[in-house]
């Protein structure tokens, strides 16, 4: 039950990290020059063209139709192997870290009950 | 332990040896490549997380009927083998997601379903630690529920809009891609019954060791 517990906390982190590392991509995604949506934008003769022309470079390019992710450019691509070996491993260090931990368990009962035996000899005896 | 654990053992050990050959055979789906293998440790984890969730389910309606603490002690073991086996559900699902689908997560009926079946499991385990007398009761209703959620899960790939592939995927693999799949899912379903052989093991001998303090304690009196 603690390893079992353990192990949860390992996975809460790793979940942790993830999403701390998806925020960081979206963060990373959104330009920042963009105005936020709420704040009111002030009529041209008033923006001077440095502001037009970030305006304009923020403005995102319409996507008409499903990119398949093959055919994403390299830098964009994720390796496969990583994720994985990741799972495989995954897999197996925790069916064998239950494997140990209920092992353990059997045998830290098994020792009570011949600690319990010795002593209810003795009783016997006296 | 009866005579045919240790045999099973080794045979269990020996499959899960020999499965990254069986898998590095089956042949790179189309699209998705070389990440599509994880498929053959993800599908077997979530079947046998079903599967533990219904002897979870099963064990303890028997036990709330005939109040045997025989179906208790397997209820409390397929439930920790439900936490087991959906948390490596849970996580493999998601390695692949991010390179198939290009996010870790998304909130569909099967992955929150899925989810919600896992918080049970671990909500039985929790109300059985730190519920106190009479919690074994509680806890064989709350399995019910998780058993009543496994169907849920299995068929929501079919009624709502989902990324999941549906349930006849299965049926029409390629034999290439049945063999390898098949195999991991009979070493998976060995693995689940030997471990929850041990795990009730564990509970038999720690109520022997309750019924022993018992007596020694009825005896000093």
């Amino acid at each position: 039950m603690t390893t079992l517990l353990r192990a949860t906390s390992v996975a809460v982190l790793i979940v942790a990290v993830w999403g701390a590392s998806v925020t960081a991509q979206i963060q990373r995604v959104i330009p920042p020059s963009l105005p936020p949506l709420h704040m009111p934008i002030p009529p041209p003769e008033l923006l001077d063209e440095r502001v037009l022309m970030r305006l304009a470079q923020a403005k995102p390019e319409q996507q008409e139709e499903f990119l398949p992710i093959d055919q994403l450019p390299p830098q964009e691509q994720l390796p496969a192997g990583p994720l994985l070996v990741g799972a495989y491993a995954f897999v197996l260090l925790v069916l064998f870290g239950y494997l140990v931990s209920v092992a353990r368990r059997l045998s830290a009962i098994q020792r009570e009950v011949d600690r319990l035996d010795a002593d209810v000899k003795q009783i016997g005896r006296g | 332990m009866p005579a045919w654990f240790t045999p099973a053992a080794i045979v269990c050990g020996v499959m899960f040896a020999g499965s990254p050959v069986v898998i590095a055979g089956a042949p790179y789906e189309s699209t998705m490549g070389l990440v599509q293998k994880i498929f053959y440790y993800h599908m077997p984890s979530a079947w046998m997380f079903l599967t533990a969730s219904i002897v979870c389910g099963v064990a303890s309606g028997r036990f709330l009927s005939t109040g045997d603490g025989r179906h208790d002690r397997t209820a409390w073991s397929a439930a920790e083998m439900a936490v087991l086996f959906g948390l490596l559900t849970l996580v493999t699902g998601p390695l692949w997601a991010r390179k198939a689908w290009g996010t870790w997560w998304v909130w569909d009926a099967r992955i929150t379903s899925s989810l919600v079946g896992w918080m049970i499991a671990w909500a039985y385990l929790i109300l059985r630690k730190y519920g106190g007398p009479g919690s074994e009761k509680l806890a064989a209703g709350l399995a019910l529920f998780g058993m009543a959620n496994v169907p849920f899960i299995y068929i929501s790939v079919n009624y709502w809009r989902t990324i999941h592939p549906a349930t006849t995927v299965v049926p029409r693999l390629p034999v290439s891609m049945g063999v390898p799949l098949w195999y991991c899912v009979a070493a998976f379903l060995l693995l689940l019954v030997l471990l929850l052989k041990l795990r009730v093991r564990v509970a038999e001998q720690q109520a022997r060791l309750d019924a022993i303090y018992l007596s020694l304690d009825e005896q000093r009196r």
